[in-house]
């Protein structure tokens, strides 16, 4: 029996119609629709049919999108919401870090103001990695050496964590952080007490300096600050007070240095 | 690596026609739109390959309108919603445009939505069974009948339509 008397079943009138048949099945198809006229104009219906729907409404697809629904947009207004607790905080970094990229995306877009930007990324990795009581940095202090190498070459600048055992901070260790705006800086110290406290830094990008401020980090209080085109965020559990002194050493530091 | 977010992107648009013809108002379909991508990026934590982006989006925004119209008891609701606007053109076009729009209108619900996902927004009949929760067979059975409902009312039949109908 020749394959153009092949009878075809409706799903494959439809399935010819949306180009979804396999070539040799298509074919087949064709042939038996040249032989039979009736079953021809038909799928010749459908097939205008379908392309009349599609003419109809592309110009609904083609208008601008409006702003309300821009992706970029409504990815910050939830990253920026204030979570209503640490954990909602937590999965939605950790959806982003899994992303990967997602602040790359974000960059050529619409750069959210630099202090804002700085204070957000600092408050993720406050929550994220200094409440991790078990692994809160991923080189510890006894891997100094390798933490500043790593730092420096990620950051494309000297990075040494600043020193506060005179106020009664032991160094933990820290961890190379991504951002939306690259690489950062996160180094974290327990005070004898056992309470955390994180420097958080990383390069900007235009503004070269600004003096130390207080910044909103997620729970708790900070300071925030940029010299040398590099900006800082020092916080933790403590009043303002102590972290505003915290702060004025670390930059001392900094700028003995540079 | 910003993959999903591109996928979810670039179906914007075809989300918003979509709504659009099911909703018949551009500003209630906007919402619905809205609605779908907020959902969509919270949940970006499941794992998603690029290429389910498409259906999964459209999947959510299925479920937010037939909640929407059990919420409504929205058949009467859709029918106050009205016509949507067509695209500019001549009188002719128009008339055109609206004779096909109304077609469209007069399939049950269920229908309309299995033709505009493979002829407009051409879903694969799998990818479409999965948007609307149903098996492969029906949303073939639906699409048949869907056709030839239109085929019947003179689309994709251009000569045997009389054209004293568009004389008003």
């Amino acid at each position: 029996m020749s394959e153009s008397g092949r009878p075809i079943t409706e799903e494959e009138v439809h399935a010819y119609v949306d180009g979804r048949l396999d070539e040799d099945r298509g074919m087949g198809v064709s042939r038996y629709l040249q032989a039979h006229p009736e079953a021809a104009a038909r799928v010749a219906a459908y097939g205008e049919q379908r392309q009349a729907l599609r003419a109809a409404f592309e110009f609904l697809a083609a208008e601008p999108v409006p702003p309300s629904l821009d992706l970029s947009r409504l990815l910050e207004e939830r990253l920026m919401r204030r979570p209503s607790s640490r954990w909602q905080l937590v999965a939605a970094v950790v959806a982003a870090l899994w992303l990967g990229g997602i602040g790359g995306w974000l960059v050529g877009r619409r750069p959210p103001s630099g202090l804002d930007a700085l204070a957000q990324e600092a408050a993720a990795s406050y929550a994220v990695y200094v409440a991790d009581k078990g692994r809160p940095v991923e080189l510890a202090a006894e891997q100094r050496g390798d933490l500043v190498r790593w730092l420096t070459l990620r950051l494309n600048r000297p990075v040494v964590p600043p020193d506060l055992s005179a106020a009664g901070y032991r160094f933990l260790g820290g961890r190379l952080v991504a951002t939306g705006r690259g690489a950062a800086a996160l180094f974290v110290y327990e005070s004898g007490a056992g309470s955390r406290l994180a420097v958080f830094l990383r390069p900007m990008g235009s503004e070269q300096s600004i003096p130390i401020e207080a910044a909103d980090i997620g729970d708790s209080d900070g300071c925030i600050w940029i010299d040398n085109g590099v900006g800082y965020i020092v916080t933790g559990a403590e009043p303002y007070g102590q972290l505003l002194e915290l702060s004025r050493q670390v930059r001392q530091q900094a700028q003995a240095r540079s | 690596m910003s993959g999903v977010l591109a996928s979810i992107e670039a179906c914007v648009p075809a989300l918003r026609r979509y709504a659009a013809v099911l909703l018949r108002n551009r500003q209630d379909a906007d919402d619905m739109v809205h609605d779908t991508l907020v959902r969509a990026l919270g949940s970006l934590h499941t794992r998603r390959e690029e290429h389910e982006v498409r259906p999964w989006l459209f999947a959510i925004m299925h479920n937010l309108f037939v909640s929407q119209l059990r919420r409504t008891r929205a058949h009467a609701s859709l029918e106050a919603a009205g016509e949507l606007e067509g695209p500019p053109g001549g009188q002719e076009e128009r008339l055109r445009w609206r004779d096909l729009v109304r077609a469209l209108n007069n399939l049950p619900e269920e229908q309309r939505s299995v033709i505009l996902l493979v002829s407009v927004e051409d879903l694969s009949y799998a990818e479409v069974a999965r948007v609307l929760g149903i098996p492969i067979g029906t949303v073939m059975s639906r699409l048949a009948r869907a056709r030839e409902k239109l085929r019947l009312a003179g689309h994709g039949h251009e000569e045997a339509r009389p054209n004293l109908r568009r004389v008003k």
